[in-house]
């Protein structure tokens, strides 16, 4: 699905929305988050937005693979659940 | 502004019943099945614990349970039954055409099923300069990071991508946390 392009009537809107929002994205990295204070390029937060995610996705990998062998032996039944629970309130 | 930490233990909660559900058969199941699973119904309640509220959830689901997918039973049994599961199974936007899309790629293309997809960006980015860093290559490959990203576009897909990078972090956080939580449980 390729993007409809209206004409460029209202176009200031959508901008400062973007801008807007391309800077709480911003935020949400730690790459970027020390230059709170500069707005980075639009492109370089997309670029980091990408390894960003490419990253967690690859922690969540990893982190599957170490509990797949932590509960290995644990038992996952309800007493270790609510011990896990109790340690993450 | 949704809670962080409540966002967890809805995770986690979620992600405890879903592994539950495919408990009877992990007694005998290899390291490689179980990370499967594990893996599997946590990325499945991270979510359903958005109640799909956005495309990208109901993406990730709809994607888990369709035709041809290796896993789809396995997914259906973390997802449990029918009637236990989120309303978003029963009128999921992004996800009926996403499916649809799987089952007929032309029609799809013409027909206003399309339009009913862009529910999920309501307005299309109009071009502006800032617009313009969201096409391209980039735009593509931070379209195919997000769970049903092809159907995203412009404020859409960014608002999308927020809450996916939000989403993504509480279940590595959770993850971490049962993974050093269960090796000190371990050494006892």
């Amino acid at each position: 699905m390729s993007g409809r392009r209206s004409g460029s009537g209202v176009s200031s809107i959508s901008d400062d929305q973007i801008t807007h929002l391309v800077f709480k994205l911003q935020q949400l990295i730690p790459e970027l988050c020390a230059r709170r204070s500069l707005k980075a390029s639009a492109s370089k937060v997309l670029q980091e937005t990408c390894d960003y995610i490419r990253n967690l996705h690859k922690e969540v990998e990893d982190l599957s693979d170490r509990l797949s062998q932590l509960l290995a032996s644990i038992d996952t039944d309800n007493d270790q659940a609510a011990i896990v629970r109790s340690l993450l309130m | 502004m949704r809670s962080p930490f409540s966002l967890k233990q809805e995770f986690l909660k979620k992600w405890i019943l879903g592994l539950q559900r495919c408990r009877s058969s992990k007694k005998n199941m290899s390291i490689f099945k179980r990370k499967k699973v594990i893996k599997l119904s946590a990325d499945v309640a991270m979510a359903s614990a958005r109640k799909g509220t956005t495309c990208w959830s109901r993406a990730l689901i709809a994607d888990a349970v369709k035709e041809g997918n290796a896993d789809k039973h396995l997914a259906e049994k973390i997802l449990g039954p029918a009637s236990e599961r989120q309303p978003t199974e029963k009128v999921p936007v992004g996800a009926m055409a996403y499916n649809k899309r799987i089952r007929s790629k032309k029609i799809l293309k013409r027909s206003s099923v399309i339009r009913r997809t862009i529910k999920c960006a309501p307005q299309a980015a109009r071009p502006s300069s800032i617009v313009k860093t969201l096409v391209g290559k980039r735009r593509q490959i931070l379209r195919s990071l997000i769970p049903g990203g092809e159907f995203m576009n412009g404020v859409s897909l960014i608002e999308e991508t927020l809450d996916y990078i939000i989403s993504l972090r509480a279940q590595v956080d959770v993850m971490r946390s049962l993974a050093s939580a269960s090796k000190l449980v371990n050494l006892n």
